[in-house]
């Protein structure tokens, strides 16, 4: 083989292949998480009351493709023998509970992706109960069964059957509701790319945790007498636990939850807090039953809004991206003319060129002169495609650094066609020197369109002198101003009526236009105002907050 | 022909209005790459061109009262097209006018055929298009001038008459004879035959005929 087909192999040779990192976060995980499920262990009752490596062996396999799981199952076995061999269990039995584990872990994936494409979503009902459906009951349910087999096969302990299905049954479930959802939603706020958050949100996340945690530790970790156990007393976290639900969704819960079932287990197994009974066995029960109760209404209602809030942000940027094609099609015809100009400049020079070529074909000048207004038609119309082609596009929210006068600019040429055709003269009066602002560039486009046609639409009555629109960009403190302002005969009802859903006084119009774009505007913490003006006319002001200047 | 050779000789005012070398295209587009190409492309095929890249800029700069045709943008902005048609009319300017558009709006095009534009051409335009009716618009032109020359050469002969002469002339056209014309005018038929001869000829006609087809070309046309 010569050196020039080797380099390659070993170039691929060297890549780490995909799946290596996921089983070493899978090994080192799988440890920890049996260190800790062993730490959770009531004793002289020798099962722990919280057993994650399974869940969290389960979530791994489901953020994986089916062809790397073999690789991750194999991972754990380190990770599983380590932690197993320090508590002195006979080998065969150790290996008995890693197949038994792996079996919960495969059992659970398997049957989620028969009904789940893809990584299970926490802002969809249907793939958190499907995930609930089969994570934390049909895989826990089966994998016991197997896992008490195993041991009375092995017979390791003392325990009936079906004394270790039921401790053990609850154990798995409860990991599994805890840790398979807080995994996968980490993995997608990890995913999405972490969003900026602000200083408060921060704060209220430290003092919705503290305050989850203190309750938590005087409720269920406080020497306690059994006579006496009020009610109230397993309802002190709810505020707390609603409060992550209302305010930070669905990532706050499978957050929260944990943190209240680690300090309760805490308080449990060192004997204090309410659910202290005859035998270790009903406590641990009473108490996973507590956790397990309290965990599925609570992850389902967070769920829930989330799933109402991406459903209502779909159907908004539907209704906007419907709203800006509506206005293109309008657009239409002042875009053909948009096209047709370069189009008519390329066919004109491409004539000219033939008979100069024929007539006086040693006049390069000319000739050169005509391929260089060639090449510039061609630009503009692949520039009016350009720009009509991000217009048309239909697509998630980005958030970018703009220049203001920019962006009127590329509105202004958008628009232009029409605006000739309609015999409008758009007069821009840009500031120098602006800040930037931080918005959606198409969004934003889409507001300033919005404005310049109604503003065309509101003088078509108008003398051909008065046909004149304004487009006025300038900054005051931390704010950057883009104003529309026309010459027709103004508006008669409140502005506020004006930015209602369905208010047009247009006979085609869809009265959805200003409505839209005074969200658009809101969404991007700025305001939209209409004021008539005392020599006649309209102006709409758009105000938006200005980005801090580069030194 | 002798008979126009004499009917110049007494034309006293618009001299010259037939005498243009090369036809002369005005082109107004307030797009520069096109108006650019435009230019190009006429002048290839031969034409004097002269452009405006303006309609405002046009209306200020433009000559008197040019011989040639217009080729103009319907849609630009501060004036359109047909605005400017309009207010070519208010002038002495009576090119004829070509549109081209980059949208065929039919109620737009129908206005300008009826209010007199030669044709109307929707953009991207070819040269056969455009190269065709520039032709047109240029004949046109040549004939409305040819036409408002002799019709001034004629006006200039009648204005050269004396008021006998006149008054036979009106007989003469309305197909009297010289005995009738003498009755009513209260003179012998002989005057009236010196009148008469001395009327063709300031005319510049042989026949009754010919002299009929002048004094019909002087008036007005009728509704």
């Amino acid at each position: 083989m010569d050196a020039h087909t080797a380099t390659p192999g070993v170039a691929a040779a060297l890549r780490p292949p995909r799946w290596l990192l996921p089983a070493l976060a899978v090994a080192i995980g799988y440890y920890v998480a049996a260190r800790l499920g062993m730490a959770f262990t009531l004793h002289p009752h020798p099962i722990s009351t919280l057993w994650p490596p399974n869940a969290l062996l389960l979530a791994a396999l489901l953020l994986t493709a089916g062809r790397d799981w073999w690789w991750l199952l194999l991972a754990a076995l380190p990770g599983h023998i380590a932690a197993e061999l320090q508590s002195g269990v006979p080998t065969v039995m150790v290996l008995g509970w890693y197949a038994s584990n792996c079996s919960e872990a495969l059992i659970g994936a398997s049957l989620l992706r028969v009904f789940v494409r893809g990584v299970p979503r926490l802002d969809s009902l249907r793939d958190t109960g499907i995930l609930l459906l089969t994570a934390a009951l049909a895989a826990p349910v089966f994998s016991t069964f197997i896992d008490a087999a195993l041991v009375r096969l092995i017979g390791w302990g003392t325990s009936t059957y079906w004394d270790l299905v039921s401790t053990r049954l609850f154990s798995n479930a409860l990991a599994a509701l805890m840790v398979v959802p807080l995994i996968l939603a980490w993995a997608a706020w990890l995913a999405a790319g972490p969003a900026k958050m602000r200083g408060a949100r921060y704060a209220e996340a430290a003092a919705l945790f503290s305050g989850l945690l203190a309750v938590c530790l005087l409720a269920f970790a406080m020497p306690h007498s059994d006579a006496h156990t009020a009610p109230a007393v397993f309802y002190a976290p709810l505020p707390f636990l609603l409060w992550a639900a209302v305010r930070f969704g669905p990532l706050g819960v499978v957050s929260a939850l944990p943190a209240m079932a680690v300090a309760t287990i805490w308080g449990t197994v060192h004997g204090l807090g309410p659910f202290t009974t005859e035998t270790p066995q009903d406590t641990a029960r009473e108490m996973q039953l507590f956790l397990i109760t309290a965990s599925v209404p609570l992850l389902l209602l967070a769920v829930a809004l989330a799933e109402r809030s991406r459903i209502e942000r779909e159907s908004r940027s539907q209704l906007t991206h419907l709203s800006r094609v509506a206005m293109l099609g309008e657009l239409s015809g002042g875009i053909a003319h948009e096209l047709n100009q370069p189009l008519t400049a390329i066919l004109a020079n491409a004539q000219a060129a033939q008979h100069f070529l024929a007539n006086k074909p040693g006049e390069r000048a000319i000739l050169s002169e005509i391929l260089q207004d060639i090449i510039l038609a061609d630009k503009r119309a692949g520039d009016v495609i350009d720009r009509l082609r991000a217009m048309f596009k239909r697509g998630e929210t980005r958030t970018e650094a703009l220049d203001p006068n920019r962006l009127v600019r590329d509105v202004m040429s958008l628009a232009h066609g029409d605006m000739t055709t309609r015999g409008i003269e758009v007069v821009p009066r840009l500031a120098a020197s602006l800040p930037e602002i931080r918005g959606d560039r198409i969004q934003l486009q889409q507001v300033i369109l919005n404005l310049i046609v109604n503003a065309a639409d509101a003088m078509s009555m108008c003398a051909p002198n008065d046909r004149v629109l304004t487009v006025h960009t300038l900054a005051t403190k931390g704010r950057v101003h883009i104003n529309v302002i026309d010459r027709g005969p103004g508006f008669t009802v409140a502005s506020e009526i004006l930015f209602e859903a369905f208010y047009t006084t247009k006979p085609q119009g869809l009265g959805l236009g200003l409505s839209i774009s005074k969200s658009i505007v809101s969404a991007h913490g700025g305001r939209l105002r209409a004021v008539t003006r005392k020599g006649g006319g309209a102006a709409f002001l758009i105000t938006l907050p200005a980005l801090a200047r580069r030194p | 022909m002798p008979d126009n050779n004499k009917r110049l000789q007494c034309d006293s005012q618009e001299g010259g209005a037939m005498s243009i070398a090369r036809a002369n295209v005005t082109v107004v587009d307030d797009d520069v790459l096109v108006l650019r190409s435009l230019d190009r492309l006429l002048q290839s095929a031969g034409f004097e061109v002269e452009v405006f890249s303006s309609p405002k800029d046009f209306l200020e700069k433009r000559t008197a009262n040019p011989a040639g045709c217009i080729v103009m943008d319907l849609s630009m902005p501060g004036i359109s097209g047909l605005e400017l048609q309009q207010a070519l009319f208010g002038t002495r300017d009576g090119r004829p006018v070509v549109f081209i558009s980059g949208q065929g709006s039919v109620p737009a095009s129908v206005q300008a055929m009826k209010a007199g534009a030669v044709d109307f051409l929707t953009k991207p335009i070819d040269e056969a298009q455009l190269l065709g009716a520039v032709r047109v618009a240029l004949d046109k032109d040549r004939a409305a001038r040819g036409q408002r020359a002799e019709q001034a050469a004629i006006t200039a002969c009648l204005a050269a008459l004396t008021p006998r002469e006149r008054e036979v002339l009106a007989g003469v056209v309305a197909g009297k004879l010289n005995k009738q014309i003498a009755a009513e005018l209260g003179t012998a038929e002989k005057t009236i035959k010196v009148h008469r001869a001395r009327m063709m000829r300031k005319m510049a006609v042989d026949s009754v005929a010919e002299l009929v087809r002048l004094w019909t070309l002087t008036q007005p046309p009728q509704a």
